[in-house]
């Protein structure tokens, strides 16, 4: 887990980063804190040509129906000069309203490809449900398939590509959560404070409640 | 201009007339003639004269050659006797119980054995029996004694049976029959090319049991494309391949036979393994395609004051051409970049 400005690593539960004091208050100022309702697939920048755009819903919709817990959304616009793709990545997916996702499937299942076509960057921004599931290698993979396209300007081509590959990560993921969830809940479960381990071991040592009651019924 | 092609016409006819025209044969002048024959010499005066050539050698008499007898001639051999009368009933009393019959002891005991062995091992294989009766080359089956007519008394149940009269050493005298269950199914053409390349691969060899051993080795495998025929399949552009094989002896034949027989019956299985092989992938395919995968749902601690996400993955350029796209992987801070 990083930090969407500093790019530096942070812990699990950081309320900002260590580092820099990165917030998602530093995107509101930027980008604004109000909510915002868009699309699930918004082409701001116009890149996506008349047929591109079937495509690419169709790819994103074999998605949502693979794994019915997520939705996929698309975000291209012109950033400027000032905007960062991370950070505005990291303050779509928080303050965005989807309007044709269903209201069961919060924001916490969603992945969100953002990509500027003027300082030609792409980036990726996933919700805490993916958070033990998806390294920031996996989306760098994903994005790397679409590279080739986008530097032709081929952006549906690429987006398809980005999802197709997606598709085969998350399958993957979700078998081996299948197989063995302890190890990906290990990723988000807090490490143990110091408080707990006494705790737990001071409970170790006092009688379980079915104890108490055998002994208070000998008495 | 219309006149042209008329003109060109009568010029090619006139200058074809003219080439047609054989020049003159060129003649003696007097005196060169006389010149040369006082030298004694006039070239090409042999060639063009009627004379005797000199010096010839007389031409030679012709050899005198031993005319061959009358047993030497192909095609001269006389059947004499008929069956002998204590034979008949072993021969065609009843229906034989060996798929080889010899009463008369034609064969001798290897061979015989040799023979009934492959004639078992053909029953074994085929669904065509082949019942072989024996006899002399130069013996004649007693006129009382009516094929057709036995075979259908003898061969009208059970089991599907080519008969064969085959005449030992006289090859080319053997009669086939079949068994009426299949004489309409099997034409008579294709009986009597099975037939005749059975007796052409018998002439391979010279000796009487090596002949009746071809014939049998060929016969046998006619029969199964008979039977193949019998199964509605159309016998095999590939028939020649199997009678040129055919010579290279009895073991390599009936391996050959075992081996065609075992793949026409494996043939089935291995259609039905590989297709159900095909359906199995297609549906797990499909299965695969219908599947619907589910995340196990933790409880994750927000981060940087982020309601629904920070998850932050790759971003990546793609301003450049000429870099590898990791090499454009953006892990630059924001406050880097904008300095």
């Amino acid at each position: 887990m990083k930090c969407p400005r500093c790019v530096q690593r942070i812990h699990r539960a950081a309320a900002s980063c260590p580092h820099c004091g990165f917030t998602l208050a530093d995107a509101d100022a930027r980008f604004g804190a109000e909510e915002v309702h868009i699309r699930s697939l918004t082409d701001s920048a116009g890149i996506l040509r008349r047929g591109d755009r079937p495509r690419v819903e169709a790819a994103m919709e074999k998605i949502t129906r693979r794994f019915p817990q997520l939705f996929v959304a698309i975000y291209t616009g012109s950033l400027g000069e000032v905007a960062n793709i991370r950070q505005f990545g990291f303050w779509l997916l928080n303050r965005s309203a989807f309007e044709d996702v269903p209201v069961q499937k919060p924001n916490e299942a969603g992945i969100l490809i953002t990509i500027d076509p003027e300082s030609k960057a792409a980036g990726m921004v996933f919700g805490y449900l993916l958070d033990p599931f998806l390294e920031e290698s996996d989306t760098f993979d994903c994005l790397s398939r679409a590279h080739a396209y986008w530097l032709e300007g081929r952006y549906a081509d690429g987006i398809v590509r980005v999802l197709h590959h997606l598709d085969g990560i998350l399958c993957k993921r979700s078998r081996q959560a299948r197989r063995d969830p302890e190890h990906f809940q290990r990723k988000v479960v807090l490490p143990a404070q110091m408080g707990d381990l006494v705790r737990r071991i001071r409970a170790g040592h006092h009688p379980s409640p079915e104890e108490q009651e055998t002994e208070e019924v000998r008495r | 201009m219309k006149f042209l092609p008329a003109t060109l016409a009568a010029v090619f006819l006139t200058a074809t007339a003219t080439a047609l025209e054989e020049p003159a044969l060129p003649t003696w002048h007097g005196k060169e003639r006389a010149e040369l024959e006082a030298k004694g010499w006039i070239p090409g005066a042999l060639l063009l004269s009627h004379d005797p050539i000199p010096d010839e050698p007389a031409k030679p008499e012709p050899l005198q050659v031993e005319q061959p007898k009358p047993g030497e001639i192909a095609g001269d051999l006389k059947p004499s006797p008929e069956i002998a009368e204590k034979f008949l009933p072993a021969y065609f009393a009843e229906r034989p119980k060996n798929f080889l019959v010899d009463p008369q002891g034609l064969l001798n005991p290897s061979d015989y054995r040799d023979r009934l062995s492959f004639l078992n091992y053909h029953a074994s294989d085929s669904s065509i029996d082949l019942f072989v009766y024996v006899i002399g080359g130069d013996q004649e089956i007693p006129s009382a004694v009516r094929e057709e007519e036995m075979i259908e008394r003898f061969f009208t149940e059970g089991r599907p049976a080519a008969i064969v009269y085959y005449y030992l050493g006289a090859p080319q005298r053997s009669v086939v029959y079949l068994s009426p269950s299949i004489t309409t199914s099997v034409s008579a053409a294709e009986q009597r090319r099975a037939l005749e390349s059975s007796v052409m691969q018998a002439f391979e060899k010279t000796k009487p049991s090596e002949q009746f051993e071809k014939f049998l080795v060929q016969m046998s495998i006619r029969i199964y494309w008979m039977e193949r025929m019998l199964a509605g399949e159309t016998a095999a552009a590939s028939t020649p391949s199997i009678i040129a094989t055919a010579g290279a002896g009895h073991a390599k034949s009936a391996k050959l036979i075992w081996l065609q027989a075992l793949a026409l019956k494996a043939l089935i299985p291995a259609t039905i393994l590989f297709g159900a092989f095909l359906t199995a992938l297609g549906f797990h395919h499909w299965l695969r395609l219908r599947a619907r995968y589910r995340f196990p749902e933790f409880e994750v601690e927000p981060r940087l004051g982020g309601a629904h996400a920070a998850g932050v993955g790759a971003v990546i350029s793609f301003a450049s051409a000429a870099l590898p796209p990791a090499s454009q992987r953006d892990q630059v801070p924001d406050y880097l970049r904008r300095a």
